[in-house]
């Protein structure tokens, strides 16, 4: 590949990487992938980062972004012109979520289990059901130090619509940049969403039943849509030796181990990334990478 | 009979530790994880299963050999799950959300939308208690439907065996899952820790229960890693009328308790144990009205 992203390491040792993107997941929450995404993205120096966790977005206190610009996301919800006499029990028979329901000639409509797909407008009245835009979130562009390009979204309270907010994510993927991104907990369709698209994927876990546990589930997720993976130890020491017996068992490599330190998480309550604190892991987070590199091709 | 929602906003702030700890100390109560893509109670609680079903999710357009290329459900598909409908047609599993436009508007009828087993729900009995559990298929969808038809179950029993009170350990975020975890309980105990993400999620975790007009109750756990962060907490809480129920200390038994399978509260002197327990009598008083402080 010709087109390398580099940084100055130390003087005249400059680092040059692909240009990959690269995800960071887990199955369980507060393992640490945004402490490990951003420290990473700051490692780099120069690269896109994306926090695809809308529901519970967090990396932009540790990057502290410029945040230029705001972009509403708005789906199309149904409203019902009821006062025509039109029939809408197509509507509500065709409605595979149960958003409408039609009860002695009357019209309900439940916009918190919509999902915006347009078939009442389909199969009902003809000019009886009409759209309206519904805001369900938004989504940040800016520019973090020294030069990240920044972007993360953000769902509204009481909505069900992540997808729609990390579609709207997806479409701002550079792929002439090295990416990061920050995905949401779980193993469900949030995370897939975030995965997909990654070269590489760094699951961040904790040496606990709970992180094993949860690991397992992750790396079946990354099997069935053939993505390459490699494990980074959160608080190592905390728990038990497990993970890293079913790592080697398996054969997946174990990028680095982040020690169990109450300087790390101190400085994490206060928005400070490792690499803050210790600065040797900008260089061992720079060999994740490499090691990363050879692997993905 | 009252239900409580253990949530968090942001994961791994000791949701599944205090939710486990509650049904330890509880009587008369069934657990239920709501976390079903990322279960961990199970993990605990040690639970043997007496019954397990299929899950059978939302549906998902399949289409077959009579498709004429036509690319109108591409054009239809508001979910971009379409792919190259006028030459060999893709339907992105992933990407599809079962609503049934495209099978609709398929003038060759080519389109079928078929449910999958996305999952297995379990009903299983404790050394504390019955429990029901789930685990979603890794990368599955649906999991706000799985989550509705396991407390569904939990209630069920309730209701037969008399029991007082469910406890429900909720899942990360804010998105179906959790509103599904929240819809229609008496209480939902929001478990924070004093970091600037912890606070930001906690707020948001918050903001929804009130949307959903669910009392919410606030617990600071590792309160001491940030003194100045636990301050902002508790300012916030007495602001908006939100009853704190405890800080935890930080307390390295935790985890080491956690991997030994053991509960916090069982230990003689752990910090943490014991703030719990004192939290669980606060939040006793409400499960369990009238009566009177002497139980267990």
């Amino acid at each position: 590949m010709s087109l390398k992203n580099s940084v100055w390491v130390k003087d005249g040792d400059r680092k040059e990487w692909n240009r990959l993107i690269l995800s960071v997941a887990s199955g369980k929450g507060g393992t640490g992938k945004t402490s490990v995404a951003a420290s990473m993205a700051k490692s780099l120096g120069y690269c896109q980062f994306i926090d695809y966790d809308v529901e519970a977005p967090n990396a932009h206190f540790f990057l502290k972004p410029d945040i230029k610009n705001e972009e509403v996301v708005k789906i199309k919800q149904p409203y019902f012109l009821s006062g025509t006499g039109a029939d809408f029990s197509r509507c509500a028979e065709f409605c595979h979520y149960n958003a409408v329901a039609y009860v002695n000639g009357k019209v309900v409509f439940f916009p918190d289990l919509c999902h915006g797909c347009g078939g009442c407008l389909l199969v009902g009245p003809q000019g009886s059901v009409r759209e309206k835009d519904v805001v369900v979130g938004k989504v940040m562009k800016g520019k973090a130090e020294p030069g990240i390009d920044f972007l993360m979204g953000e769902l509204i309270p009481g909505n069900l619509r992540t997808i729609s907010i990390q579609n709207k994510l997806e479409g701002y993927i550079n792929r002439d940049d090295t990416v990061i991104i920050d995905c949401p907990p779980g193993t469900s369709c949030p995370m897939v969403a975030a995965v997909k698209n990654s070269d590489y994927c760094i699951l961040v876990t904790e040496p606990t039943p709970f992180g094993l546990n949860d690991l397992e589930i992750s790396l079946e997720v990354l099997k069935n849509l053939n993505i390459p993976h490699g494990v980074i130890i959160n608080r190592d020491g905390i728990g038990d030796n497990a993970v890293e017996d079913f790592c080697s068992e398996r054969d997946i490599s174990i990028l680095e181990k982040i020690p169990n330190d109450l300087k790390i998480a101190e400085a994490y309550s206060e928005g400070k990334t490792m690499i803050e604190i210790m600065e040797q892991w900008k260089e061992r987070f720079l060999r994740v990478v490499e090691k990363i590199e050879k692997k993905a091709g | 009979m009252k239900q409580i929602t253990i949530i968090s906003g942001k994961g791994g702030t000791g949701k599944t530790t205090l939710a486990s700890s509650f049904i330890r100390l509880a009587d008369e109560h069934i657990a239920v994880d709501c976390d079903v893509d990322a279960a961990n109670l199970h993990i605990l609680l040690s639970p043997r299963v007496e019954k397990k079903d299929d899950f059978i999710g939302g549906e998902v357009a399949v289409v077959d050999d009579n498709c004429i290329s036509c690319g109108r459900c591409e054009d239809m598909c508001r979910f971009g799950a379409i792919k190259d409908s006028t030459s060999h047609i893709f339907i992105d599993p992933i990407m599809c959300e079962g609503c049934g436009v495209c099978s609709e508007i398929c003038p060759a009828d080519a389109i079928e939308l078929r449910s999958e087993k996305q999952g297995e729900f379990y009903i299983s009995q404790t050394d504390m208690c019955p429990m029901v559990h789930a685990r979603l298929d890794p990368g599955a969808e649906n999991s706000g439907l799985l989550v509705a038809r396991i407390r569904n179950i939990a209630e069920d029993m309730a209701v037969e065996n008399n029991k007082k009170v469910i406890i429900i350990d909720g899942a990360p975020g804010i998105g179906c899952p959790v509103i599904a975890s929240l819809n229609g309980v008496d209480y939902a105990l929001i478990v924070t820790e004093p970091t600037l993400s912890g606070i930001s999620d906690f707020k948001k975790a918050h903001e929804l229960t009130r949307f959903f007009n669910i009392e919410a109750f606030a617990c600071i756990n590792k309160a001491d890693i940030n003194e100045k962060n636990s301050a902002l907490i508790k300012d916030y809480c007495h602001d908006s009328g939100m009853l704190l129920v405890g800080e935890i200390p930080y307390d390295e038994q935790v985890p080491k308790a956690l991997s030994k399978r053991e509960f916090i509260t069982d230990l003689p002197h752990s910090r943490a144990g014991e703030k719990i327990v004192e939290i669980w009598d606060v939040l006793r008083d409400r499960l369990y009205p009238g009566a009177g402080n002497n139980s267990t």
